[in-house]
């Protein structure tokens, strides 16, 4: 790879080089990767390019449609008119979808919090206590994630449900008389994500545990610490960072799920991926689709600057 | 077990939502491959496998949970496929966004074996965008073993009794008609204070309801996990073929009448091996064999003398004239309706 000198303002066309389409394509990555990394040209760009490129096609363009679309209107049958409009972000206000999103914040809340407190024990046992078997443990936390999230969803259904196992089970062994209803539930959807992003929380804390100096925690056993105030005072606060991108990872793809929701929920746990999903795919108004999207992004991305904000401040105190 | 091919057709249905990109790339351009994308259980086991021996052709098959994913899809330009079976409804739609080709009347021969009552549909009159495939009603299917009495009415649906045993097709024509049938308003209503009605009415059902749902509440029917659906008579009907309690009824209020058609997507090449499929599928044993198996009407009046007795003289299927009368074809919705129609259900869903 030739060293790059080119100049990075000059428009590519005029350039003598743009003739040349190896130094063409080189000036391309540049370009490419100078707009995703913002950095000075070197080396690094030549080898980040296929990756900006990636990322430009896949993510930064498709996000640029849909923003264009959500300032569209539907036409009949769901056309798209490529007129401008605010309608579509009007539409949100209204009080119909409000909740929507409110109840899909509180599942994705909820989820999180459960998958940390499940999560935490078992990040922690890996890290302090599993020894040699370590590596299986990791291995069948990551075997439900490796499978079809289909395949476990139409399991819980054949788990939960009215004759299912554990109703079947339950009545068996003379605990209850009628069968509870779990599936269609709040509840069930809760399960359903729990049980998919918990991969999400331990992973992240697990390679947090494990960066803790082991020599810190013996310090402070021998300081004179309790078990208790050891956790409490060295454990903990070391772990922030872990438990800060645990819950960034669980929290906002749980935000944008519709599938959990599609078949364990019922008629009351529509949540804000099912609304997305459902202006796609049934009622033909991508426009209206769209400007939700927006909003669900812009949303996660606020409470993204917030987390970066409380980072660059009150973790530090917690760092080494 | 039953439920597993249900199941997988089901998640094959989901995972193309899902993976567009990857699909399109099987779909293969082939010229000796025919691209079908159909209903999800809505063909017999053997007749694609049996046209692939005979005629030399493979047949790619694809699936579709309802009519919306299939349109979204069509409209979206995913390109590749060859056939698809489309709902009356939807053909004048189609017809305006040219997705459409004519049908070439001099090429299939079996053309001719269509009973003359469907020949010129309201939808599509004179045949010449669409074979008619398969046909049923909407009702509601039910598990008399639990029920005191047979239900009558649509209004069992709203039924306090069966709470948290009752379905409703998540489907904006069943479920939005069947609202404004009942509180007498015209079926192709674009009258907002009318749909708000029909609305209303459909919300105070959602207490007692378990979920909506087109394809799962067969196997809730058999399992019986549910009491009451509303359902499309084949796929109660197989449910009832499982489990011997499962009945089906068109209620007096009265309800939908529906013709699913064979459509040749606009521009589509291998048109020779296309028609080959569809005259094979219009062929009086074939029409019989999928009727028999999904156990929706035919109607193609050569095939019906082929059926199983039970299913030819099975009143749920083929209903006699006092019911007939009751029915009615889904009304085409013009733009403004469709948007009202969208907005109501949607509301529907979220409230």
């Amino acid at each position: 790879m030739p060293p790059l000198q080119l100049s990075p303002g000059a428009p590519l066309a005029s350039s003598p080089a743009a003739r040349s389409p190896a130094l063409a394509r080189s000036r391309l990555d540049l370009f490419l990767s100078r707009l995703i990394a913002g950095e000075r040209p070197s080396a690094s760009h030549a080898l980040m390019a296929p990756a900006s490129l990636w990322l430009l096609c896949g993510l930064v363009l498709p996000l640029l449609l849909i923003l264009a679309l959500s300032l569209t209107r539907r036409g009949p049958y769901g056309m798209v008119v490529w007129e401008f409009s605010l309608g579509n972000y009007a539409k949100i206000l209204d009080a119909v979808y409000a909740p929507v999103l409110g109840r899909s914040l509180v599942y994705a809340a909820t989820t999180t919090f459960l998958c940390l407190v499940l999560g935490y024990g078992v990040a922690y046992t890996l890290s302090f206590y599993a020894g040699r078997r370590r590596e299986m443990l990791i291995v069948m936390i990551m075997l439900p994630f490796w499978t079809s999230c289909l395949v476990a969803i139409y399991s819980w259904i054949i788990l939960l449900g009215r004759e299912g196992l554990i109703n079947n089970l339950l009545i068996g062994l003379g605990l209850i008389e009628t069968p509870i209803q779990f599936l269609n539930r709040p509840f069930a959807v809760i399960l359903g994500l729990v049980y998919f992003y918990l991969p999400f929380m331990v992973l992240p804390l697990y390679a947090c545990l494990e960066k803790i100096p082991r020599a810190l925690i013996e310090a402070a056993k021998d300081l004179g610490a309790t078990p208790r105030s050891t956790f409490t005072k060295v454990t903990l606060p070391l772990s922030m960072p872990g438990i800060a991108a645990g819950c960034l990872l669980t929290f906002i793809p749980c935000a944008g799920d519709f599938l959990t929701a599609e078949f364990l929920g019922g008629p009351r746990t529509y949540l804000i991926g099912n609304l997305i999903q459902n202006q796609f795919m049934v009622a033909q108004d991508w426009a209206f689709g769209s400007a939700v999207a927006v909003v669900l992004i812009a949303v996660l991305l606020i409470g993204f600057y917030g987390y970066l904000r409380l980072e660059g401040s009150g973790f530090e105190a917690g760092r080494v | 077990m039953r439920a597993t091919r249900r199941d997988f057709l089901r998640i094959a249905a989901l995972a193309a939502v899902g993976g567009l990109p990857a699909l399109e790339a099987c779909r293969g351009r082939d010229p000796n491959t025919v691209n079908f994308f159909n209903w999800f259980n809505y063909i017999g086991k053997e007749t694609l496998p049996r046209f692939e021996k005979e005629a030399g052709i493979k047949v790619n098959y694809e699936v579709y949970s309802s009519e919306e994913e299939m349109f979204s899809k069509l409209k979206a330009g995913v390109r590749g496929y060859d056939l698809f079976v489309a709902t009356d409804y939807m053909i004048p739609r189609l017809k305006a966004m040219r997705l459409l080709d004519p049908v070439p009347h001099d090429i299939l021969k079996n053309l001719r074996r269509i009973a003359p009552r469907f020949r010129d549909p309201s939808y599509d009159p004179g045949l010449l965008y669409t074979i008619p495939y398969l046909w049923g009603t909407t009702g509601i299917g039910y598990n008399a073993r639990k029920l005191a009495k047979p239900p009558q009415s649509w209004w069992s649906l709203w039924d306090e009794r069966y709470k948290g045993r009752v379905s409703m097709l998540d489907n904006l024509r069943d479920g939005i008609g069947v609202a404004l049938l009942l509180t007498g308003s015209p079926l192709d209503s674009k009258d907002p204070a009318q749909l708000e009605k029909a609305r209303d009415l459909l919300l105070k059902q959602r207490g007692i309801l378990k979920q909506y749902s087109s394809s799962t509440f067969v196997d809730d029917l058999v399992s019986g996990e549910l009491w009451l659906a509303q359902g499309w008579s084949g796929d109660v009907l197989q449910a009832a073929r499982e489990n011997t309690h499962v009945d089906y009824v068109i209620p007096k209020e009265g309800s939908f009448i529906w013709v699913d058609s064979l459509c040749l997507i606009r521009g589509a090449g291998r048109r020779a091996e296309v028609l080959r499929l569809v005259d094979y599928l219009l062929s009086p044993e074939v029409g019989a064999e999928i009727s028999n198996s999904v156990r929706y009407a035919t109607p193609n009046a050569e095939a019906i003398k082929r059926l199983e007795p039970t299913l030819r003289n099975d009143p749920r299927v083929y209903p006699p004239p006092a019911v007939e009368a009751r029915l009615q074809f889904y009304a085409p919705l013009d733009p403004e309706a469709d948007e009202l129609w969208n907005r109501a259900w949607q509301e529907v869903k979220i409230l």
